[in-house]
């Protein structure tokens, strides 16, 4: 291992802290006055980021098995890195009109690159200690942009539930991460199990372990914490925590599930069928009753959450495929649904459903975005959303769960007629006081326009998937 | 001998000023007994021969988050005030979830047989800042570097929501609004 | 031996603690009036609760004191460690370090963090 094998296969995680020390150095040099500039440095740094992290990565491990990395986690830091740029975009107004003015506005930019470093660190972690520090850098800073709006009490509040649960979820997840290497002896995930699989002091550890992995998924019963913060969080870190966040936190189950904890699958499919029948359902059922659209996209994403179980189920390079494709889609489907909401927020500040009716009539563009979105998110076809869950579901039921699988399918059912109805208000019905026609800025437009042509082109163009499927069977 | 006495009587301690911490209805004495349980676990590092972590646990834990945690409670308005006791049901489901926790716990501990590690254990500064600045098999300086983006990205945290508000609290008081709004209740 | 003495110094500590409290208990003289319990303050009468209400600010410097005392925790080793090596690269690492985290300092003075007005 020499220097240039570190620059140049770590080169996403150089890239990203090098774009946050720059801003970093940019705030302590700039005049005060003159701190705008430094957001359109920001976004063209990341654009400039993103392009390069397609290029594709190699097979590597550096630091002596504390960081690996190959095609396939490449692929997903490149997803991460859209879902994040689309933010950026989405979130220009916002950050223009709310935090500049209070000088937050670059704030914002270094804690969002730092979280995200966190999470390459988190998907690329070879040991448990990079994985604690890497779950700690995605989830901490988080908390605190979630506190960001300080004009609301509600945004205060969803801060502090965020921290104090996140403290808490970690807690339980280091108790059992030490509880493992009391029984194997190392941190590292390289035959981390390899005689070991069969003690129950290890099974016990591993529980906590994915207890604290199931609070970041926001998986039922460690959902509590999310429709509050959903709610009360600026819209902008409502996206990053419902897509980006739990994107990556999804991809690192997998992979740790489907490698790592590999000889310990009787016990984790167990648990795992559990968990995905119970957030699917109940994460359906409160979605079936929420009123303000923050909310009921908090609820709805944590049944989303349930479906993908379906694919680490599944497991094999298939299950992984459909796994990333679905997340792939949910990024574009879910970031196309927030976007809108923000872009209404933003002019009118209203986010309640009825708010919503008629607005086809004064904002015909901006509905018809959002229905797409929910077309997708509800999982009809020709909509990309259809063919995520399609090969989630037979890749499921390639391998048996045939129970579990009609209990998605109903599920699927429920979810039609909860997503039908805002598209109902939006359409077909008239409003006195309906929301004005909304003249959103240029990067909010380009922000929306990716999602559309990810939900589009995803949705339209299958080879997508065959790549997805060839990174996954180049890895296990 | 001596060892496991002492063991015990740290041990002890640790369990009583936990209990102490959690049950005290006084915030601020909940605080000081937490402070015990931390100083107990130093008493362990240095028991075990780990002198620096216990330096450390003293410096870092019962030195700064203590102070922390201290200032913290000086913020709040109601320092001396007693917090509500928690009514029935919540007491006894509390207790019996730490139950199910304790039994599992220690029928786990006690039936697995635990494999002593081999050789001395290497606990020289020294030898931990080599291991700590090595970059190949067994080496740290990968996370040690990552720390550094962690804290780095604590202090902005910090300083953008303490300061960021400032602007908007002085409006505030300036138009004599009340500084603070009761927080709305949440429907699930 | 050197666990004999611990023992020993943790009963001579147990005992000349409590012993101490205990005996100052038992031979000091006991009558009460209200005024013995106020907080005492130079003499003068308090007014108000002694609870106060501390300045938002000082959390923040404590928050920052807690990081920076983080860092020192990881400059101890290195510090150690550093004779002991016979290259550039411990002395690269750190400095990576530092300057992300002096970076940070310099952020917070920027912001007027340590200020205080």
């Amino acid at each position: 291992m020499n220097w240039i094998d570190i620059v140049t296969i770590m080169r996403d995680e150089w890239s990203i802290i090098g774009i946050l020390i720059l801003l970093l150095a940019g705030e302590i040099l700039v005049d005060k006055k003159q701190l705008s500039m430094l957001i359109p440095i920001a976004i063209g740094l990341f654009v400039l980021h993103t392009a390069m992290s397609f290029i594709p990565g190699d097979k590597a491990t550096l630091f002596g098995g504390m960081y690996r990395t190959n095609e396939m986690m490449h692929f997903m830091k490149a997803i991460l890195n859209v879902a994040v740029l689309i933010i950026l975009f989405q979130s220009y107004d916002w950050v223009k009109t709310t935090l500049l003015p209070n000088g937050m506005a670059n704030a914002f930019y270094m804690l969002l690159f730092a979280v995200l470093s966190g999470m390459y660190f988190l998907i690329s972690a070879g040991d448990f200690i990079m994985f604690f520090i890497g779950f700690e850098l995605s989830t901490l800073p988080i908390a605190a942009m979630a506190a960001f709006q300080l004009k609301e009490m509600r945004s205060t509040e969803a801060g502090i539930k965020l921290v104090l649960l996140a403290g808490l979820a970690s807690g339980i997840m280091l108790y059992g991460i030490s509880l493992m290497y009391a029984v194997t002896g190392t941190l590292y995930f390289d035959g981390f199990l390899s005689a070991y699989y069969h003690e129950p002091l290890l099974v016990f550890g591993f529980i906590l372990f994915l207890s604290g992995l199931a609070f970041k998924i926001s998986l039922v019963p460690f959902h509590f914490w999310a429709p509050d913060v959903y709610e009360g969080a600026p819209i902008a870190i409502t996206s990053l925590l419902s897509v980006v966040s739990k994107a990556a936190s999804v991809f690192i189950l997998m992979i740790l599930l489907l490698t790592v904890f590999k000889d310990l699958s009787d016990a984790w499919k167990m648990v795992l069928y559990i968990l995905a029948v119970l957030t699917m359902t109940i994460g359906n059922l409160f979605a079936l009753r929420q009123t303000n659209m923050k909310r009921f996209l908090a609820f709805s994403s944590i049944a989303q959450a349930g479906f993908i179980l379906l694919g680490i189920l599944a497991g094999g390079a298939v299950g992984a495929a459909t796994v990333i494709y679905f997340v792939l889609i949910y990024v574009f489907t879910n970031l196309g649904a927030f976007g809108v909401i923000q872009a209404i927020k933003d002019e009118s500040g209203k986010e309640d459903m009825t708010d919503y009716t008629g607005l086809y009539r004064t904002n015909p563009k901006l509905s018809l975005v959002l229905v797409l979105a929910l077309f997708s998110l509800a999982g009809i076809p020709p909509v990309a959303g259809f063919f995520g869950k399609f090969f989630l579901f037979s890749a499921a039921a390639g391998k048996g769960y045939y129970i579990l699988l009609i209990i998605a399918v109903i599920n699927v059912t429920i979810s039609l007629y909860y997503y039908l109805l805002p598209i109902r208000a939006m359409l077909l019905r008239t409003s006195d006081t309906p929301i004005p026609t909304t003249k959103s800025g240029n990067m909010m437009r380009i922000g929306l326009l990716i999602c559309v042509a990810g939900i589009m082109i995803l949705g339209l163009y299958s080879p997508v998937y065959s790549f997805v499927l060839g990174l996954t069977q180049s890895w296990l | 001998m001596t060892e496991r006495i002492i063991f015990y009587i740290l041990a002890f301690i640790m369990i009583v000023f936990s209990l102490m911490s959690v049950t005290s209805t006084k915030i601020i004495r909940s605080a000081i007994y937490l402070l015990g349980v931390l100083m107990a676990t130093a008493g362990l590092y240095f028991l075990f021969n780990l002198n620096f972590l216990g330096a450390i646990q003293l410096t870092v834990y019962a030195g700064g988050i203590m102070v922390l945690i201290v200032i913290a409670i000086l913020l709040t308005h109601h320092v001396g005030f007693g917090l509500p006791v928690p009514d029935k049901k919540h007491m006894i489901l509390g207790w019996l979830a730490a139950m199910i926790g304790i039994t599992i716990s220690f029928f786990q501990f006690t039936t697995h047989t635990f494999k002593p590690k081999i050789g001395n254990l290497d606990d020289r500064v020294s030898k931990m800042g080599a291991d700590m600045l090595h970059y190949g098999d067994g080496g740290f300086v990968l996370p040690f570097e990552v720390i550094s983006i962690l804290l780095l990205a604590g202090i902005i945290a910090a300083i953008t929501i303490a300061k960021g508000g400032i602007p908007h609290l002085k409006k505030r008081l300036k138009s004599g609004q009340p500084t603070t709004v009761s927080s709305s209740t949440k429907k699930q | 031996m050197g666990n004999e003495a611990i023992i020993l110094f943790l009963i001579a500590g147990f005992v000349f603690v409590f012993g101490a409290v205990l005996f100052s208990k038992l031979i000091s003289p006991k009558w009460d009036t209200p005024r013995k319990w106020d907080p005492y303050e130079c003499g003068v009468e308090t007014i108000g609760p002694s609870w106060i209400q501390f300045k938002a600010h000082y959390y923040l410097i404590a928050l920052l004191f807690l990081i920076f005392d983080v860092e020192i925790v990881f400059l101890i080793p290195w510090a150690v460690a550093f004779k002991h090596i016979d290259s550039a690269l411990p002395f690269i690492e750190i400095l990576i370090f530092f300057v992300v985290l002096g970076l940070g300092l310099l952020y917070a003075l920027k912001k007027d963090a340590i200020d205080w007005d």
